[in-house]
């Protein structure tokens, strides 16, 4: 009686591991495996050097490494591993590691944290200035302590690395003031000697919506735009550009849609910007608003002061997520995600009038297991479609112009 | 001998703190299928649903005020699901249930990777936005909430929902 008493014990003890094994099997992970290798990563970000390198900096098995491909992608140089412990990395659905390859060759690298077991967040900043073969030791991009999330770079001309963030400092003097505090302010700060050292940080806009990737470009020299998910008066969670008037100099904000998403929620859905030669800002979006609905695109001809009608993307009854928007030499291309209950499939859309007509969407890749966000990058002749998937590894494809 | 029986009394010291009278139930993996069986397993009866998340800033307010209402309305059938994206961090998320008094009711964890899947069962227009609450009522009716649910909101609903019993 006793001896199958204790068997029973054994046999739900068992059965108890079991579930816990469950939870933690491959299937319920982002990840293929847990390695630091690219084909175990979640997020993969791309960028082009000026002499046509591809460089890739992923994260997976809490480590961000970088490698570089001279074959636009059919191969990569062995990794070198940019964090020298396994970290507790951003894992939320709108973060992944920044890198900017300046024309010296000098990469710069940006990637969040959670420092804390409250998942309060850090920016840490590296760089390497010698090709990639070794990395700086990490620093955090501000000495401030409060949390700090969703960082882009973006690279000027001259050189000068551009960091902007969602930071939440300014929720402890509301707080001591009896203030509510909703969101999170934009934060910015500018590197002159190409990503070693950042200068102090800086409010852009305070009461941003918190949980949202950035988009980040330069509309021109000396002049860095940014998409943000703002919040407006109501609590409403609609988009915003700001083109700043130097690295230092925040400016108007001017909202890109009024789709009225009246929400005290994390959307965990940011925008995308790119801005064209000719100046024109071409900006894609996600909305649940009681004005519309899903993925939209739109334009502004005059810096992001007034912009087009939202031009509505995908199939709705396919969930189209994760829009993508880069302006290249070939025309401006856009990418989203949509899902029919079996397989993600990417659709890309081409426009060869600078955003007044697009193709018919087109399904460019697809995949049966969890995925990245699509994204777009260029080397200046061609674009390529980048997209690190569960099932099938890291994919780069260039971007077919023929319907 | 003594090694084995140390380890079948480690093992059952295991199951008595787990299944000690007032000790929490486990997080329930949510996987595929598990939405047809939550709904079939409440059906006929008013539930409440709730979406949310550890790193959700204004899951963190809600959560407590859920506790509240769930000791209030023991009528309701309560139902939280975690729907983080990495389903890595089942004690944080206790953790946090057990503070909001959310100890007892059924609770899930997203347990697979392909979040797309998941959501696309409950709510093929759900992008992932969290908090989010289901109101089911008796009939089925299921009513939608995004972001933070106001309580007076689900008092009004839970009061209709007991009344037409």
């Amino acid at each position: 009686m006793i001896r199958s008493g204790l068997l029973g014990i054994v046999a739900l003890a068992f059965l108890q591991g079991t579930a816990l094994a469950q939870m933690h099997t491959q299937h319920a992970s982002e990840a293929a495996c847990e390695e630091p290798t690219l084909r175990c990563a979640t997020k993969a970000t791309p960028a082009f050097g000026p002499d046509g390198t591809l460089w890739l900096a992923w994260m997976a098995g809490g480590q961000v490494s970088v490698a570089s491909s001279q074959d636009a992608g059919r191969s990569f140089s062995p990794p070198t591993q940019v964090t020298t412990t396994r970290l507790n990395l951003d894992w939320g659905p709108d973060a992944r590691p920044k890198i900017v390859v300046d024309r010296k060759g000098g990469i710069a690298l940006a990637f969040s944290i959670f420092r804390d077991e409250a998942f309060n967040g850090q920016v840490l900043y590296t760089r390497s200035a010698d090709g990639g073969r070794s990395f700086a030791e990490l620093k955090p991009i501000t000495a401030n302590n409060e949390s700090q999330r969703f960082e882009a770079l973006a690279l000027d001309q001259d050189g000068t690395v551009f960091a902007a963030w969602l930071d939440k400092r300014n929720r402890v003097p509301a707080k001591e003031a009896g203030r509510k505090y909703e969101g999170a302010g934009l934060f910015f700060a500018s590197s002159r000697d190409g990503g070693a050292t950042y200068a102090e940080a800086s409010l852009a806009r305070d009461n941003t919506c918190e949980c949202c990737r950035l988009g980040l470009t330069f509309a021109a020299p000396g002049r860095p735009v940014v998409i943000f998910r703002n919040i407006f008066e109501g609590g409403v969670r609609d988009h915003a550009v700001m083109t700043f008037t130097d690295v230092s100099t925040p400016g108007e904000i001017h909202r890109v849609s009024n789709d009225d998403w009246q929400i005290n929620a994390c959307p965990h859905h940011g925008p995308s910007l790119t801005v064209a030669p000719n100046g024109t800002y071409h900006v894609a979006w996600y909305t649940n608003g009681k004005v519309r609905k899903g993925l939209f695109y739109a334009h502004s001809r005059d810096e992001g002061r007034t912009f087009s009608a939202p031009l509505a993307l995908g199939r709705p009854d396919r969930s189209p997520t994760r829009p993508f928007v880069l302006a290249g030499p070939a025309g401006t291309v856009m990418v989203w995600k949509e899902f029919d209950g079996e397989k993600t499939s990417v659709q890309m859309t081409i426009s060869h009038d600078d955003g007044e007509t697009w193709s018919a969407p087109k399904t460019i890749s697809s995949t049966t297991d969890t995925s990245d966000h699509p994204l777009l990058v260029s080397n200046g002749r061609q674009t390529y479609l980048s997209w690190m998937t569960k099932a099938d590894g890291y994919r780069i494809a260039a971007i077919e112009d023929q319907p | 001998m003594r090694r084995r029986f140390a380890g079948l009394l480690g093992l059952g010291l295991l199951i008595a703190s787990a299944s000690a009278p007032g000790a929490a139930p486990a997080l329930k993996p949510f996987e595929r299928g598990t939405w047809q069986s939550v709904l079939r397993g409440h059906a006929g009866r008013p539930t409440l649903v709730h979406f949310w998340g550890v790193t959700c800033g204004p899951c963190k307010v809600e959560l407590p005020l859920l506790g509240q209402f769930a000791k209030d309305h023991p009528g309701i059938d309560v139902v939280t699901i975690s729907a983080d994206l990495v389903p890595n961090l089942p004690a944080a998320t206790q953790s946090m249930l057990d503070r909001a008094g959310l100890s007892s009711t059924e609770n899930f964890i997203f347990n697979d990777g392909f979040v797309e899947r998941l959501r696309f069962e409950i709510d093929p227009g759900w992008q992932g936005d969290i908090p989010r609450t289901m109101l089911i009522s008796r009939d089925g009716t299921i009513t939608t909430i995004e972001g933070s649910a106001e309580m007076t909101d689900l008092e009004k609903w839970s009061a209709q929902q007991l009344s037409t019993h």
